[in-house]
C-alpha cells in the first residue's frame, strides 16, 4: 500500500526486461516464454497504475478533506443568508453576493485589524531576528565563562508555559504604562527561544576560519555579524521570519488580555469579537464567514507565495538535530 | 591595569550582544516565573491592595477541588484524544508523500494550509460545521437518516469536536518531520530487504517503523505539550462548557485567573501545568538521541 511498493516495482520490472532481452539476443525460439512474461509485464504495469490511481484518489480525497472548511467557507461568505438556510448543501451559490464582505467591513473595522496584526507581527519579528542572531553569536562566536550556563538557561525557558507567564507579565506591562497598547505586545513577544535555538545551529556550521580571517583583518564584532555571518545565512533568516511572522499574526490568547481598545485589536480578538457581537451568532453566517474569509486569506496568499521556503524550512536540517 | 580594562572591554562586548535578548526575557519569562510561584501561596484577588501568604493551602484546595480533577481529567483525555490520530494520520501523508512525484508538493501545500491559517478564524468555521440546527455535519448526517446530534452543545460529544478541529490543523505539522525523518532512512536498507524478498508490511514493520521511533517519540511528546497549552479553539467552540466538559486545565487557568480575579489558585494551576510540560520535555531531552526542537 505504501510508497515502498512503487519504489520496488520499478526494480523487479529492469530485471524482467533484462531477461527479456537476453533470450531474445541468444536467439531461442522464444514465443511462449515471452508471452508469459509480457502478460505479468502487462499485469504489473497495470498494477502499478491502479496504485498509483489509488495513492492519487486517496490524496485527492484527503487534501480536498483538509481544505473543505476553507470551501465552505467561501461558499458561505459568497452566499446570502437567506440561500445558506434554504439550499444550504449546494457548495457554489446560486449568485455571487459579495455584500457580505462589503456588510463585515462595514460592521466591524477588519481592515484596520489587519494591519494592527501585521505591523505588530512585523515589529515582533524584526526584534526576534536581531536579538536572537546577538545572542546567537555571542553563544557561538564569542569566549566567556557563563556561555554553556545562559544557554541553558534560555533554553529551559521553552518549558515555560505561557499561562505560568501571564499573570505577572500583566502586572509589569501595568506598571509600565503598556498595558492596551502595541508596544507592549511587541516587547513581551521580543524574545524567541526558538529564534535562539534556530540560529545557534545555523550560525554552527558557519566555518570558523572565515570569522578568524575577519578578526585579523581587525573586524569588528558586529560588523561580523552583518557582513560576514547573516550574508551567509539568509535562507536560514528568511525561514526564521515567516515561522515568527505567522506565530505572531495568529497569536490570541495574549493580545487578547494585554489589548482593550477596539481599535487596537488584532485580528484574531476582532474576528472573535465579531463573532459573539449580538445577533451574529446562528443568524448571521454569511457575514461572519466573509469575516473568516478576511482573516484566513492573507495567510494562505503568503504561504502560497513563500510555501517552500516554509515548508522546506521547518524540516530542514537547520531546524532538526541529530 | 591593562589586563583589566581588556576583561572589561570583552565582558561589556558580551553584554551587548545578549542584554537585547536577556532584558526581554528575564522581565517576561524569568522574573514572571519567579512571581508565579510566590503569588500561588498568596490568596491574591488582583483587585485589593493587601494578600495573605496561605503556603500550601492553594495546592492543597486543588486536590478537593471537582472543577481542578475534572479538568486534568479533560486535559489527558484531549491530549490523547489528538496527540494518536494526529501521529498516525500525520504519518500516513507522509509514506504517502515523502518521495517526490508530479504533484507531491501540491499536496503537501494542500494538507498543510490548516497550520498557516489563525486557529480563531477556522475554529469559527468549524464552529458552523458542528452547528446543530445548519450545521455541515448534522445536514450530512440528516442524508443519512441519522437524527441531529447537538455537537457544541452537549457535554458527551463536544470535547470529541475540538478534538476533530486540532488534530485537523495538527495533522501537516507532523507529516513535515515524518516525511524528513523517512527521507534519510538509508535506501540500501530497503534494497536489502528487496533482495532477501521481504513483503511491504515486513519491510514497515522491520526497518521503517523502528527507524523512525525517535520522531515518533518527539512528535508525541511536543503534540502532547502543544495540546495542553490549547486555548483558542476551545475559547470559540465552547468556552469550556457544557458544564465544564471542556475545560482543561489552561482553560481553568484562564477563568480563575481572568475571569474570577482569583490569582493564587490561578498561579497554582499554570504551575501544574509547567510541571506536566516540563516532565514531558525533560523525558524529550533525555529519552529522545536526536534533540529536535519545536
Amino acid at each position: 500500500m505504501s510508497t515502498m511498493d512503487t519504489l520496488a516495482i520499478p526494480a523487479k520490472n529492469t530485471h524482467k526486461v533484462v531477461i527479456n532481452e537476453a533470450s531474445r539476443k541468444q536467439g531461442i525460439n522464444t514465443t511462449k516464454p515471452v508471452k508469459a512474461n509480457s502478460t505479468t509485464q502487462l499485469e504489473r504495469v497495470l498494477e502499478r497504475g491502479f496504485k498509483t490511481t489509488l495513492k492519487h484518489g486517496f490524496l485527492l480525497m484527503s487534501g480536498l478533506l483538509m481544505v473543505f472548511p476553507f470551501i465552505w467557507m467561501l461558499s458561505g461568505s459568497l452566499k446570502s443568508n437567506d440561500e445558506i438556510f434554504t439550499n444550504p448543501l449546494m457548495i457554489i451559490p446560486s449568485t455571487f453576493n459579495w455584500q457580505s464582505f462589503v456588510d463585515a467591513f462595514n460592521s466591524a473595522p477588519f481592515g484596520l485589524y489587519i494591519i494592527n496584526s501585521f505591523s505588530v507581527a512585523l515589529f515582533t519579528t524584526l526584534l526576534v531576528i536581531i536579538n536572537s542572531a546577538m545572542f546567537a553569536y555571542a553563544i557561538t562566536q564569542l569566549k566567556f565563562k557563563s556561555k554553556t550556563f545562559l544557554y541553558f538557561v534560555v533554553m529551559g525557558c521553552y518549558m515555560l508555559p505561557g499561562a505560568v507567564t501571564y499573570i505577572p507579565s500583566y502586572i509589569t506591562l501595568a506598571r509600565l504604562g503598556l498595558l492596551d497598547s502595541h508596544m507592549g505586545l511587541i516587547l513581551s513577544n521580543a524574545a524567541s527561544v526558538f529564534g535562539v535555538f534556530y540560529l545557534r545551529q545555523v550560525f554552527l556550521k558557519i566555518h570558523p576560519s572565515l570569522i578568524e580571517a575577519a578578526r585579523i583583518d581587525g573586524a569588528g564584532e558586529l560588523k561580523i555579524l552583518w557582513k560576514i555571518i547573516l550574508p551567509q545565512c539568509k535562507a536560514a533568516l528568511a525561514t526564521l521570519f515567516l515561522i515568527t511572522f505567522i506565530t505572531n499574526y495568529n497569536s490570541y490568547m495574549w493580545p487578547s488580555l494585554v489589548i482593550t481598545s477596539q481599535e487596537l485589536n488584532l485580528i484574531a480578538t476582532g474576528i472573535r469579537q465579531f463573532f459573539i457581537a449580538e445577533g451574529n451568532y446562528g443568524l448571521n453566517w454569511s457575514q461572519i464567514m466573509a469575516a473568516s474569509t478576511i482573516a484566513v486569506l492573507p495567510l494562505l496568499v503568503l504561504f502560497i507565495l513563500c510555501q517552500k521556503t516554509i515548508l522546506t524550512g521547518i524540516t530542514n536540517d537547520n531546524g532538526v538535530k541529530e | 591595569m591593562n589586563l583589566n580594562l581588556q576583561k572589561w572591554q570583552n565582558s561589556s562586548k558580551v553584554l551587548f550582544f545578549i542584554a537585547p535578548l536577556m532584558i526581554p526575557l528575564i522581565t517576561f519569562w524569568l522574573v514572571p516565573f519567579g512571581w508565579s510561584v510566590y503569588i500561588s501561596f498568596t490568596d491574591w484577588d488582583y483587585i485589593s491592595p493587601d494578600y495573605y501568604f496561605v503556603g500550601l493551602e492553594n495546592y492543597q484546595y486543588m486536590l478537593e477541588d471537582g472543577d481542578f480533577i475534572q479538568a486534568m481529567q479533560n486535559t489527558f483525555i484531549f491530549a490523547l484524544g489528538v496527540v494518536i490520530p494526529t501521529v498516525m494520520i500525520g504519518l500516513v501523508f507522509a509514506l504517502l508523500l515523502h518521495n517526490n512525484f508530479k504533484g507531491s508538493q501540491f499536496y503537501r501545500a494542500v494538507i498543510f494550509s490548516p497550520w498557516i491559517t489563525p486557529t480563531v478564524a477556522i475554529s469559527i468555521v468549524w464552529s458552523w460545521v458542528f452547528e446543530s440546527k445548519s450545521g455541515l455535519v448534522n445536514l450530512l448526517l440528516d442524508k443519512v437518516g441519522i437524527a441531529p446530534i447537538p455537537w457544541l452543545e452537549s457535554g458527551d460529544t463536544a470535547m470529541f469536536a475540538v478534538m476533530v478541529v486540532t488534530v485537523w490543523q495538527a495533522v501537516s505539522w507532523t507529516m513535515l518531520f515524518y516525511i524528513s525523518a523517512l527521507n534519510k532512512i538509508p535506501t540500501s536498507l530497503y534494497e536489502a530487504s528487496l533482495i532477501d524478498g521481504c513483503s511491504p508490511w515486513t519491510r514497515f514493520y522491520k526497518i521503517t517503523l523502528p527507524l523512525i521511533s525517535p520522531t515518533t517519540f518527539f512528535l508525541v511528546i511536543v503534540n502532547m505539550i502543544t495540546a495542553i497549552q490549547a486555548f483558542d479553539q476551545f475559547q470559540i467552540l465552547t468556552q469550556g462548557g457544557p458544564s465544564g466538559s471542556t475545560r482543561t486545565l489552561l482553560y481553568l487557568f484562564y477563568q480563575q485567573a481572568f475571569e474570577q480575579y482569583d490569582m493564587g489558585p490561578a498561579a497554582a494551576t499554570s504551575l501544574i501545568i509547567l510541571l506536566i510540560t516540563g516532565a514531558l520535555t525533560i523525558a524529550n531531552t533525555v529519552m529522545g538521541k536526536r534533540w529536535v526542537y519545536y
